[in-house]
């Protein structure tokens, strides 16, 4: 195996690395500290607490085509670009991803708000399948165009509810200076051709109250897919099943809890499900109290479900909550 | 009262299923539509 001779040296001394990351990170320091820098930042935690984007000036013309948003990257290359091209051993002090078509570099987050660099590589891109499916998640997005050109489609649906969605495509040409602000619960954009790369500034801003991504074919508009809106919701489904198949018959009171007031109705069925497998007699009892009320989604499916357990044990209709 | 275990397996899912955050069929549909991969990776790195 060839080792560089720099890199062989850092077993035994890394100090060299320890300094250029002190540098890079200086460097990073100097950017965020800058004036209209930092009140860009200021305004991202703000903003990340609520209310409408006009609120929040510094961050606004980011997503106005004026051309802040190009002056704020470039101002960051100058200064972090710069230092890292001098600090070879150092790591970029911001979360990354990146795969042969996307790499996204995220400048900030504040709670449910990240502002993230994204560059799409076109020669990539092209080289996969043409998208096929349409996804509607709870964010709000504005992105601005910097550099590179290209054409993406913009899906919008009023109605997503439903397992068919009346679908409306429009294309929309990307060019420097290009600004959307979308809806993502209703309005998605599929990016289908980039000409070199395509760089952009992304804000997003997850709701609240967040609801299943829901994803929809783009030939016919029939749903294909939903998934968890957030992943916490997703962490305390797993938390649940490994509790299940643990048999932790103390988590019950737990489970029937999220089974009552969980933030989905996906989750709150799963809860109820374990629930009923740990303990039969408190799922029962819950399942029993969500069927009792009718102003709940879950009510029509738990009263079939109690059906269905009284059937196949109709001991289980002589407890107390089941005769009330 | 002697009450039955009651097998998850046979009790029902709801009619939509829901996958777990982040799972999407179309992955020729990337860097399209939202940062759904940042979400992932600040919220697995947060819970480390």
């Amino acid at each position: 195996m060839i080792i560089h001779p720099e890199l062989r040296a850092l077993r035994g001394d890394d100090s060299p690395q320890r300094d250029d990351q002190d540098a890079l990170v200086e460097a990073v320091d100097a950017w965020r500290s800058r004036q209209d820098v930092a009140q860009i930042f200021d305004e991202l935690d703000g903003f990340a607490a609520g209310g409408p984007i006009e609120n929040f000036p510094a961050l606004a013309a980011l997503f106005d085509g004026s051309g802040h948003a190009a002056r704020f990257i470039d101002e960051m290359i100058a200064l972090v670009g710069a230092a890292f091209a001098e600090a070879m051993l150092a790591h970029l002090p911001f979360r990354y991803y990146c795969d042969d078509v996307v790499s996204t570099l995220q400048l900030g987050r504040a709670g449910r708000c990240s502002l993230a660099l994204t560059v799409l590589d076109g020669e990539a891109l092209a080289a996969r399948p043409a998208p096929t499916t349409a996804d509607f998640s709870s964010c709000e997005i504005w992105e601005s165009v910097l550099a590179g050109a290209g054409q993406a489609q913009g899906v919008t649906c009023a109605d997503l509810s439903q397992e068919s969605a009346d679908l409306a495509i429009e294309t929309i040409a990307l060019k420097p200076g290009t600004v959307f602000a979308r809806q993502a619960w209703r309005e998605a954009l599929i990016v289908e051709d980039v000409e070199g790369r395509l760089v952009s500034l992304r804000l997003q801003r997850r709701l609240r109250e967040t609801a299943p991504t829901r994803e929809f074919r783009l030939s016919d508009g029939q749903f294909v897919h939903q998934a968890a809106g957030n992943p916490t919701e997703s962490r305390t489904e797993l938390m649940m099943a490994l509790a299940g198949r643990m048999k932790l018959t103390e988590s019950a009171p737990v489970l029937a809890d999220i089974a009552l007031d969980g933030c989905s109705a996906a989750l709150r069925w799963q809860a109820l499900r374990e629930c009923l497998a740990l303990d039969t007699q408190e799922g029962f009892a819950v399942l029993c109290q969500i069927a009792a009320s009718p102003g709940d989604d879950l009510a029509h499916p738990a009263g079939a479900l109690r059906s269905q357990l009284i059937e196949t044990y109709p001991q289980l209709g002589d407890l107390p909550q089941c005769r009330a | 009262m002697n009450l039955p275990n009651i097998d998850i397996s046979a009790l029902p899912d709801l009619n939509t299923l829901t996958g777990l955050f982040g799972t999407v069929l179309d992955t020729a549909r990337v860097g399209g539509s939202d940062d759904t991969i940042i979400v992932i990776i600040t919220f697995l790195m947060d819970s480390r």
